[in-house]
């Protein structure tokens, strides 16, 4: 066999069209296999297999969203709030008169789930790579995390999967590794631990970066005689197969078939890669820039050129090599880490060169766009490939069916706590509220010295989780930009619906929580094998739920990433709609942080309580089931952010914390350990609901605020149309609350070990 | 030459990086809200095209200089000591400031400039992996111990306590074994130490107020002819008050942030030097 060669579709029957998408690994199913036979009977012609992998990168579900595209149309392509600029590979959003900010999230998984230190650390240089590549640099990086129980016995993990403990270590130390090398700060994230990700960990990475408003570039060439520069890393056999292999779901053979899907990663190309990028959106010498993500070269020269309505022509042995003896498809479809492609005007070539020789980092014209929707591919001067852009990348789009899960199980109240001094303590350490400093800490958090909000806030020995942190991403400019993120797997199990609205109200409750109004989203949608009914049912309501509270906050989200096959022959994951959000702080002298300030402030809960123990930790820890998970009232929603920020504009507010995993006990608690001082409280004037209800409810549109005493009544004033309880006041050393009776008396010291021991007693 | 009218405006600094750097942003604007005139030099562009005597201030900042995989600061200072040694040594010689902060530190260390008992650029200390055998970033408190020696903190009172964040995972601060007590002892006699990791009460504390395991819990030190220092926290992350973790805490009359005075320093002595 040469460097290329035919493939018999003309005379393949169903069964051979099969084993042919599974010989080339291209994951495509018949009916696309037969449109592929029925394109190149018409052209009467058979494809090379440069062609047919090039085919099975666009066509993957990964590339193409076939799955997901219809539904995400329908609840949220068309929020738009009248200041997107763009939505190519990123978002890009105003940020002020002359500036823009760019946002994406999306997923990793399945290369961290078989090597979870190079997965997580490539996840973080893809990102960056989407935000750099609309002409913005990078200033803010983040990383919900989703693992498996970190307590689950080897011996009762399933063949061929990681223990969560290997996976949480190794990822957390690829993208400290990648992240810090590079010099943008993690900024904020969360780490969830449930048994139901014990085979399908979630890494998904998420990116913000701020941007000249002139100097937004397109994910497009210009014109025809533009010039293809490919710039970057070299390209070699790491990463072959990415997107294919994100497009099914994982087995116990996933380790040794697709170990050489995940790429490599070298953050001392990246770093001057984005120098030397970024000097060229600055001296305005490129016609368009993208970056080398799933599918490699196959997919970005192709969506370059047709997003200008072009073609183009590359010349294959002119991409620089990692190593000899790459086959044309083989250097097609790589994908090779640290490569950006620009699209360059000739006049301008000699500049864009000579900016990358300072860099040391390599530069090559590969190719030129031609007119007409076409690709043609010429190695050693034969021509291996040549197909209309039409059919190559617009894939198919499916309406899969969708069949509501048997959910509704029995509804289980648990009996009332004897010691809720117990209760909250137990919470307080278990994984997935317990301090995440650990992790934090690993990661630079304040390299650039832009984070004026930081990811651990309170005493310099006594600090607390931040609901949001805050850059202040110009030098001239007291404008911030908040960012945070949420996620709500636990009610979207039981409900997606409520579940997808949740997560947009805590994600905006987290923004306004540091003074920041919720100005746009990016999400990643993480869900099980699209072709079952009942995922696709979770899919579309979750999707569902978040659209509707975006729409009607017009917040738009301008990015965004879909993950299916997060499973494994035992199961799928629970739906895990993850989102991020970036708001806008108008000047960060006024933003508020979570620690508890000054004795004797009082205390005051923002927002209803409910009977809605669905899917909270409460629940999840005393064994208790609810089918009613936390809704959210978007009138209420809008109506207590808006008067909430004009508070805290006016300086009446000392600090506030959010209302969310674990409820008002777990929030005053760390609120209390933020500013290692004590509370009194009484919460038998919020509602009649029994103790342990308002306490541990996890119900949405709430925070907890300390008010300057000295303002306390124009605050009251300034939230007159919202429910507010006030619970008490800043005192002591003790954690107390009573509800007619004393029910808890804690001292602060306590609650600051038990929260603050599980992760580094379980991760040393 | 005494007080000749210079202005910070006159004051150049080279801010050298090579790939890896990712400090530099940060340092420059700490020099630029001072006036001064910092540049942003590659330092193949230091080798091939620029004169360091064209400055009056060379300043290493942080980041992972190449990746540092074979160790913090190896490489650059490699590089360094092979195309630029002697016009270093003549710029220190001469009394011009040379600053590094974090890996910028560690390669003033791998480079024999500091601590730099015997001018002749040997090897005498190193900076190595911290106890915790991890990545720390926390705010830690450092104690200002110099009795005036050191021209980058010559404005710092000595036992004033600053509050300046740490980002490293090779910060502890090392000399041979053997030659511990010896090196100290040189270390005080020539007024060389200049920061020390100390608690809230100003106690030298153990981890984390340590946070990496440092002898004599030394986070900064200078040469004994004072014009070249390094210290491993990061004093261009907190110019302003903003910029500290705790800043809402306290309400923010004083916009100066703990690092700010680092830089008056420096270019208060070289605005009197030169």
């Amino acid at each position: 066999m040469g460097y290329f060669h035919e493939i018999n579709l003309k005379d393949a029957n169903d069964e051979r069209l099969m084993q042919i998408s599974k010989e080339y690994g291209i994951a495509l199913n018949l009916d696309e296999m037969k449109k592929i036979k029925d394109y190149f009977l018409g052209k009467k012609r058979n494809p090379t297999n440069v062609e047919l992998q090039s085919i099975g990168q666009a066509w993957s579900e990964h590339c193409c969203y076939k799955s997901s595209k219809a539904i995400l149309k329908e609840f949220v392509f068309g929020i738009d709030n009248g200041r997107v600029i763009s939505r190519e590979d990123a978002g890009v959003v105003g940020f002020d008169e002359k500036h823009a900010y760019a946002l994406r999230i999306e997923s990793h998984n399945h290369p961290s789930a078989v090597e979870p230190y190079g997965g997580a650390a490539t996840g973080i240089g893809g990102i960056v790579r989407d935000i750099l590549c609309m002409g913005c640099q990078p200033v803010a990086l983040v990383d919900p995390l989703f693992f498996g129980n970190l307590d689950i016995e080897y011996k009762k993990l399933p063949k061929g999967v990681k223990h969560p403990k290997y996976l949480f270590s190794g990822v957390v130390s690829g993208i400290r590794d990648y992240g810090n090398r590079i010099g943008i700060p993690t900024v904020s994230g969360c780490v969830y631990f449930d048994k139901n990700y014990v085979g399908n960990p979630l890494v998904n990475v998420g990116c913000v970066g701020i941007g000249k408003k002139e100097n937004i570039t397109r994910s497009a060439v210009k014109k025809i005689g533009d010039l293809l520069v490919l710039v970057g890393g070299k390209t070699g056999r790491d990463g072959i197969h990415g997107v294919t292999f994100a497009s099914e779901i994982l087995t116990e053979k996933s380790e040794d078939e697709s170990r050489t899907a995940v790429q490599l990663g070298d953050p001392i190309m990246k770093e001057p890669l984005i120098h030397a990028c970024l000097e060229c959106v600055e001296k305005k010498l490129l016609n368009g820039m993208k970056d080398l993500g799933g599918g490699g070269l196959s997919c970005v020269v192709g969506e370059m050129a047709l997003a200008a309505g072009f073609g183009a022509e590359v010349e294959l042995d002119k991409v620089p090599l990692k190593e000899k003896g790459l086959k044309p498809w083989e250097i097609w479809v790589s994908e090779s880490q640290e490569r950006m492609m620009l699209a360059v005007d000739e006049k301008n070539l000699e500049p864009v060169l000579n900016i990358f020789k300072g860099w040391d980092v390599p530069a090559v014209v590969v190719g030129k766009v031609i007119p007409g929707k076409v690709v043609r591919l010429f190695y050693q001067k034969a021509k291996v490939f040549d197909m209309d852009l039409g059919f190559l990348t617009e894939g198919p789009v499916y309406c899969r069916s969708r069949a509501m899960k048997k959910r509704r199980k029995k509804e289980k109240t648990p009996n009332k706590p004897n010691d809720y001094n117990r209760v909250i303590l137990r919470l307080l350490s278990s994984a997935n509220i317990a301090s995440k400093e650990w992790v934090i800490r690993q990661y630079d958090h304040e390299v650039k010295g832009n984070t004026v909000i930081k990811t651990l806030q309170g005493k310099i020995d006594s600090v607390t989780h931040a609901d949001a942190s805050v850059i202040k991403p110009l030098e001239k400019s007291f404008r911030g930009l908040a960012i945070s993120v949420a996620s709500a797997p636990f009610f979207a199990s039981i409900d997606p619906l409520k579940g997808g609205k949740s997560v947009i109200d805590e994600v905006c409750r987290n923004l306004v929580s540091v003074g920041a109004r919720p100005h746009s989203l990016t999400d990643c949608l993480n869900f099980g094998n699209p072709e079952k009914p009942e995922v696709m049912y979770d899919f579309y309501e979750t999707v569902k739920g978040m659209g509707e509270i975006c729409s009607y906050l017009n917040l738009p989200i301008p990015s965004g990433n879909v993950s299916f096959y997060n499973e494994t022959e035992k199961g799928s994951i629970p739906p895990t709609p993850v989102v991020l959000g970036v708001g806008i702080v108008d000047d960060i002298r006024t933003c508020v942080t979570v620690d508890l300030k000054k004795e004797g402030n009082p205390l005051y809960l923002i927002g209803e309580t409910k009977n809605e123990m669905g899917g909270s930790a409460y629940y999840r820890l005393v064994k208790g089931y609810s089918n009613y998970v936390p809704d959210v009232d978007n009138k209420k929603l809008k109506k207590s952010m808006g008067s909430l920020l004009n508070a805290m504009k006016k300086g009446y507010v000392a600090a506030c914390h959010d209302v969310s995993d674990g409820s008002l006990g777990v929030c005053l608690s760390e609120m209390c350990i933020g500013g290692n001082i004590g509370t009194i409280l009484d919460i038998s004037r919020i509602n009649n609901l029994r103790t342990d209800i308002k306490l541990f409810s996890e119900s949405n549109t709430r925070w907890v605020v300390e008010v300057k005493k000295e303002n306390e009544k124009s605050f009251v004033n300034e939230m007159r149309n919202i429910k507010l309880s006030k619970i008490g006041k800043v005192k002591g050393e003790n954690l107390i609350i009573r509800d007619k009776k004393e029910i808890i008396n804690l001292p602060v010291d306590k609650i600051k070990k038990e929260w603050g021991q599980t992760l580094w007693g379980r991760m040393g | 030459m005494g007080e000749n009218g210079m202005k910070n405006s006159d004051i150049k600094i080279c801010i050298l990086r090579i790939e890896g750097t990712n400090c530099e942003d940060e340092m420059y604007y700490s020099f630029e809200r001072l006036g001064a005139k910092p540049e942003l030099v590659h330092l193949k562009q230091l080798i091939k095209r620029k004169n360091l005597f064209d400055y009056h201030c060379l300043m290493i900042p942080g980041g992972f200089s190449t990746g540092d995989y074979v160790r913090a600061g190896a490489i650059f200072a490699a590089l360094i000591k092979s195309r630029l040694v002697k016009e270093i040594k003549k710029f220190v010689e001469e009394g011009y400031p040379v600053g590094g902060v974090c890996n910028g530190f560690q390669v003033l260390v791998e480079l024999g400039l500091l601590p730099g008992f015997d001018r002749k650029m040997n090897v005498e200390a190193v900076l190595t992996i911290n106890d915790s055998n991890r990545f720390e970033c926390r705010p830690t408190l450092l104690k200002h111990e110099n009795n005036g020696n050191s021209v980058f903190t010559k404005k710092i009172k000595k036992g004033k306590i600053l509050m300046l964040p740490s980002a490293h995972a090779e910060g502890k601060f090392l000399f041979p074994k053997n030659r511990e007590k010896k090196y100290l002892k040189r270390l005080i006699d020539n007024d060389q130490i200049v920061f020390r990791y100390v608690n809230e009460k100003g106690e030298c504390a153990g981890y984390p107020w340590n946070p990496n395991g440092s002898f004599y819990n030394i986070a900064g030190i200078c040469n004994p002819e004072g014009n070249v220092f390094g210290m491993m926290p990061h004093p261009e992350r907190v110019f302003y008050r903003w910029q500290h973790p705790d800043w809402t805490r306290t309400n923010l009359k004083n916009l100066d942030g703990d690092g700010k005075v680092v830089f008056e320093s420096v270019l208060e002595y070289i605005r009197k030097r030169f």
